[in-house]
């Protein structure tokens, strides 16, 4: 097989991978905080495309400050969901914080239905990244590369606030022992809220770049949501690494599936999905639990 | 002997004949949910596993037999067998599979069986159609009639109640719950607690099949759509909204389903926007009601489902 058709292969799994680790990285974040299995965080994905489409009315112009905006915004609503829905149900059984999720992909699908009707929102490419790039003679749309390096640089900053800030301290700490932090005098339920809205707007931010190469219409939230779960899974539930190493895996069995069996290409990423879940439940870069649960 | 239950089975009775046509498509509607909700609670409630895959055995049942009719012309009963066959093998897979899990894995690993399934039926355009589903399917003879329909429905949904009753109040029903309380003792004392989960496990998946068998002879075609995720959610919706109930009795996803299935055939007539109704609902719900339907008008649910809570919070 050609070489060069296996790169850009490789790309455009890497392109879809980058776009599967801003959405999932914030459903693990959640995870490990709060414990929470969120459904509805495909619908912030998909509002935060909403909110671009929005801001910039279609147009592609003036898509990079608004994309700051929307993630802005998306981080808002994060923060008042966490404190407005979430935060009375913490402490219920799981089954709750599932339908309470799952009411809020409901909700928002048919808001943004009402708001921004159901035909499918599109958006051009943004300025400098309309042609290819080359890749060893290939050429490559420039956004994927563009997308990539987006994800490149949140993945940076989400570790270097994870690991060198005094509040990723805390989130840290958070997901390995609530009472201990409480004890300590952290103000636990502050800290739910910023996590969440920073999974949130994680998830507004992949759903607004992800725009220019997939059209958004209420449908898009459910499929989201579903593989942000299995990049999570794979990767370990509420391990940051973990949803990295799920993205690249999922955006490169899609990709390459796609060559083999260009049909079934997503029943690969559901064997993979089954797979790991069968041998590592705790998926591949999460941590063992102490007693197997 | 209680009346209420008797009270309300005399008046399924002659319900379709109090209804005008589209009232009896509505009450099949939610005779096949109610089933489903039954069947799915069953391993729910007993096992203390929340399956977020019964969307498979559901769209197994269906496809089964929509595939027997349409490609092998076979008449709609007839498939019945052969469904349950399909599914409870389905189900030994799956369940052999994920019953060793639990918790939130569990609810993974069978969503992702779940989507799987979904995802070849959804993609093997020459066998199953794809999305474009398989469509004119009806039943011969009585059956093809809504009257028909509704008393086979009504049947299994007695049927099935009644025979999972018995199951939960039976030694193994007991040893079931014991396993779902503490597996390590169980274990202890020398039972094989897979075995029982499994057993559980095909039971609540080959019932689920039934009335998905049920579905394809209410909507008269199949769509990949039976086997996706939200058909799961649909099914959970209904048992948490009538409340999962005691051990003892399974009414609460019945009224859920019912309240479901009624609800969303009244907003339906008059606005698009009923998830949005839904969620709404839902949420106020799960905010300020977590003993469900049925607990709004049993003090003994609501009492049930502040001790769960209580426990929860010792724990």
């Amino acid at each position: 097989m050609n070489p060069s058709l296996l790169l850009l292969e490789f790309m455009t799994g890497l392109a879809s991978a980058s776009s599967l680790f801003l959405l999932a990285a914030g459903l693990s974040l959640i995870f490990g905080a709060l414990g929470i299995v969120n459904f509805a965080h495909g619908s912030f994905y998909m509002l935060g495309a909403y909110l671009l489409f929005w801001m910039t009315r279609g147009d592609a112009g003036s898509f990079w400050h608004y994309l700051l905006l929307a993630v802005a915004a998306s981080v808002v609503i994060g923060a008042a969901v966490e404190r407005i829905f979430l935060r009375p149900i913490l402490r219920r059984p799981e089954h709750f914080q599932i339908l309470l999720t799952y009411a809020l992909l409901l909700v928002i699908a048919d808001v943004c239905r009402l708001a921004f009707g159901s035909d499918y929102k599109s958006i051009s490419m943004p300025p400098g990244f309309g042609g290819p790039v080359f890749f060893l003679g290939a050429p490559f749309p420039a956004y994927y590369a563009g997308l990539v390096g987006l994800a490149a640089v949140a993945g940076v900053l989400l570790w270097l606030f994870l690991h060198r800030t005094r509040y990723g301290l805390l989130v840290r700490a958070v997901t390995q022992d609530r009472e201990m932090l409480e004890a300590l005098g952290i103000n636990v339920p502050a800290l739910f809220t910023i996590v969440f809205a920073l999974g949130i707007g994680l998830a507004g931010f992949g759903g607004a770049v992800s725009l220019p190469l997939q059209s958004m219409s209420t449908d898009v939230a459910v499929d989201a949501v579903i593989s942000a779960f299995i990049v999570v899974v794979v990767g370990g539930l509420g391990s940051i690494w973990g949803a990295l190493a799920g993205a690249f895996l999922i955006g490169e069995v899609q990709a390459f599936g796609a060559l083999l069996l260009p049909e079934f290409s997503i029943v690969f990423v559901y064997l993979l999905m089954a797979l790991v879940l069968l041998f590592r439940p705790w998926g591949l870069l999460g941590r063992a639990p102490a007693v197997r649960t | 002997m209680k009346v209420l239950p008797f009270a309300v089975l005399l008046l399924l009775l002659v319900l379709p004949w109090l209804l005008p046509a589209y009232g009896v498509q509505v009450a099949i509607q939610a005779l096949v949910l109610a089933g489903f909700a039954v069947s799915f609670n069953f391993l729910f409630r007993n096992a203390g596993l929340l399956s977020f895959g019964h969307a498979a055995f559901f769209g197994a049942g269906a496809y089964t037999a929509a595939l027997l009719m349409s490609k092998w012309g076979w008449n709609y009963l007839a498939t019945l067998p052969v469904v349950l066959a399909v599914t409870a093998l389905v189900a030994l897979v799956i369940g052999f599979l994920s019953v060793r899990l639990t918790k939130i894995y569990f609810t993974m690993l069978t969503l992702a069986f779940a989507q799987m399934l979904w995802a070849v039926v959804h993609r093997w355009y020459n066998f199953t159609g794809g999305d474009n589903g398989i469509t004119n399917v009806r039943p011969a003879g009585l059956l093809g009639t809504a009257h028909g329909l509704y008393y086979l429905s009504l049947a299994c949904l007695v049927f099935v109640t009644l025979l999972l009753r018995v199951v939960v109040r039976s030694p193994a029903g007991y040893t079931l719950r014991a396993v779902r309380d503490n597996p390590v003792r169980v274990a202890a004392i020398g039972v094989s607690t897979f075995e029982y989960v499994l057993a559980a496990f095909v039971l609540s998946g080959t019932f689920s099949g039934l009335f998905g068998f049920l579905q394809l002879a209410w909507q008269r075609s199949v769509f990949p759509d039976l086997l996706y995720w939200t058909t799961s959610a649909q099914v959970i919706i209904a048992v948490i909204l009538g409340g999962s109930g005691s051990t003892k009795w399974d009414y609460g996803p019945i009224a859920g389903a019912a309240v479901l299935v009624s609800a969303q055939a009244a907003v339906q007539s008059r606005t698009q926007y009923w998830p949005l109704a839904l969620g709404l609902v839902l949420l106020v719900l799960v905010l300020f009601f977590p003993a469900g339907v049925v607990g709004l008008f049993s003090r003994a649910e609501r009492r049930r489902a502040q001790e769960e809570e209580l426990d929860r919070a010792a724990a």
